[in-house]
């Protein structure tokens, strides 16, 4: 993307510091590492999904001990798991922006000359880097407690493919609402409102193909590639109107 | 040949509502003034200086700097600002090194490393500079503030009350280094203190309900004809 940034020939001034007009993937790497560093330093994100995640966890082990059948856990296992993928990115999402807000530092990205949908992309990067990080830990530990006394289906390792996509449109979606919320009064309650209803469809579409590859019944390929190419369409078409709209919402 | 203002605004407005929060202001501030913008809570300093500051967009009006029209290029206009305002816009949990690459390599500058530990020199934070900025007193963040807004070497710097929280001695430091950096550059400050404002500026401003009451060059007034001067046309005391 062309963009324009003065250099030392038409400035005014002389003992000028010299300056090149950094590449957008530069500005974005700069970014992401600063989400990261952050994050490394303060684990305030990762920590506070994954302990909700454990508990989320604890909590389904009551409910579900009192079901007598093991195929009924399966066939309710993508549900559970997108549940308690769905809140705790709401968790993470809230968070996402609080470093931001803080000493004003989203007014000092603002004032640096750049594509702000690159401050879109680097976000939401980052945002989905720790939704995956969370899903490493809570996916095997639902694993672990819930379904290992069941019989999955062969193709139980495919349910990677819906909770990446997944993953990839709630980070998307989410990054641009939890921009909208960040200054608003019940920031929490309003992106949650906002949130739900909106990834709905790809819920929908990633929740299926999850059931249907844990309890691997007859034609579970149909419903899976179905609903992925459902959800890979929703994840394009999201993500670009969230790019589009970023510098409108940034700005506003 | 003229020389390009620093800033130029023509009947620039910004209405929030049906509350205008400035209206119609119309300045021209050559290069290398120092601007102090004045009046009351609520007179439009702020609102003027984001719209200034590319932050805020304006309801109506033109606004250029150095030459630059805000509204047509923002961002040609932001590689020539600098912005220090109350809120440092620095992460706290990253260390006062990492904040200044940060913003340099954002900037795009050829040797941000070098840059970064001439400016921690300049505000005298080297020996602190791999400490997170959450331990740094209020006095040291605003000056590594200092150092953030003139990494990119902006041609105007806009202050926006700069001094709150600091405590005097701070304000002797924060005030020694700004003069350090005056040579050759456009300073835009909104402060509440009159005289401190009246002291450093060469223009002075002032605002009320969002309009321009009295703007031009200080040289032909004296402090306390100015502060009478403001008490009567603006109806408040003088802090």
């Amino acid at each position: 993307m062309a963009r324009k940034q003065s250099t030392g020939a038409d400035r005014a001034r002389a003992g000028q510091v010299a300056l090149s007009v950094p590449s957008t993937f530069a500005q974005y790497k700069t970014l992401l590492a600063k989400d990261l560093q952050q994050e490394f330093r303060t684990k305030e994100m990762l920590t506070s999904m994954g302990i909700y995640a454990l508990l989320v966890l604890i909590v389904y082990g009551a409910a579900l001990g009192q079901t007598a059948q093991a195929t009924d856990v399966l066939q309710l296992s993508g549900g559970l798991l997108w549940a308690l993928i769905v809140f705790t990115s709401l968790l993470g999402l809230n968070r996402s922006f609080n470093h931001e807000k803080e000493q004003g530092c989203m007014e000092g990205i603002l004032l640096v000359p750049m594509d702000r949908s690159v401050i879109f992309l680097a976000k939401a990067t980052s945002n989905l880097l720790f939704l995956l990080v969370v899903e490493v830990i809570a996916v095997p530990l639902f694993w672990f407690f819930f379904l290992t006394t069941a019989q999955p289906g062969p193709g139980f390792m495919l349910m990677a493919v819906p909770l990446a996509v997944g993953t990839v449109g709630m980070a998307g979606i989410g990054t641009l609402l939890s921009t909208i919320t960040v200054n608003t009064r019940g920031k929490d309650v309003m992106l949650a409102v906002l949130f739900v209803p909106l990834i709905f469809p790809l819920l929908y579409a990633c929740a299926s193909p999850t059931t249907a590859v844990v309890v691997g019944a007859e034609g579970y390929l149909d419903v899976f590639t179905q609903s992925m190419a459902l959800a890979g369409g929703y994840d394009v078409i999201m993500l670009l109107v969230s790019w589009v709209l970023y510098d409108f919402v940034i700005s506003a | 040949m003229e020389e390009t203002a620093a800033i130029r605004t023509r009947k620039l407005s910004k209405v929030f509502g049906t509350r205008k929060a400035v209206d119609k202001v119309s300045i021209e501030v050559p290069q290398g003034a120092f601007l102090s913008i004045f009046g009351p809570n609520g007179a439009g300093k702020t609102t003027l200086l984001r719209m200034l500051s590319t932050l805020t967009r304006p309801t109506d009006g033109s606004a250029s700097l150095m030459g630059i029209d805000l509204r047509e290029d923002p961002e040609a206009a932001r590689g020539r600002i600098g912005l220090i305002s109350h809120n440092a816009m620095l992460y706290p949990d990253l260390t006062a090194e990492q904040n200044l690459l940060l913003y340099a390599k954002l900037y795009g500058l050829a040797d941000p490393q070098a840059r970064v530990m001439e400016l921690l020199e300049a505000v005298e934070l080297k020996h602190r500079r791999l400490d997170v900025v959450r331990t740094f007193s209020r006095g040291m963040t605003q000056r590594l503030s200092i150092a953030r807004a003139l990494i990119h070497d902006p041609d105007v710097v806009f202050l926006d009350e700069p001094y709150s929280g600091l405590d005097p001695h701070a304000v002797d430091i924060f005030d020694q280094l700004i003069e350090k950096q005056r040579e050759g550059r456009t300073f835009v400050m909104v402060s509440h203190d009159l005289r401190k404002g009246f002291d450093m500026c060469t223009h002075a401003l002032v605002l009320a309900r969002g309009r321009v009451v009295t703007f031009g060059a200080k040289d032909q007034l004296d402090f306390d004809e100015f502060s009478e001067l403001y008490r009567s046309t603006v109806g408040m005391g003088v802090s």
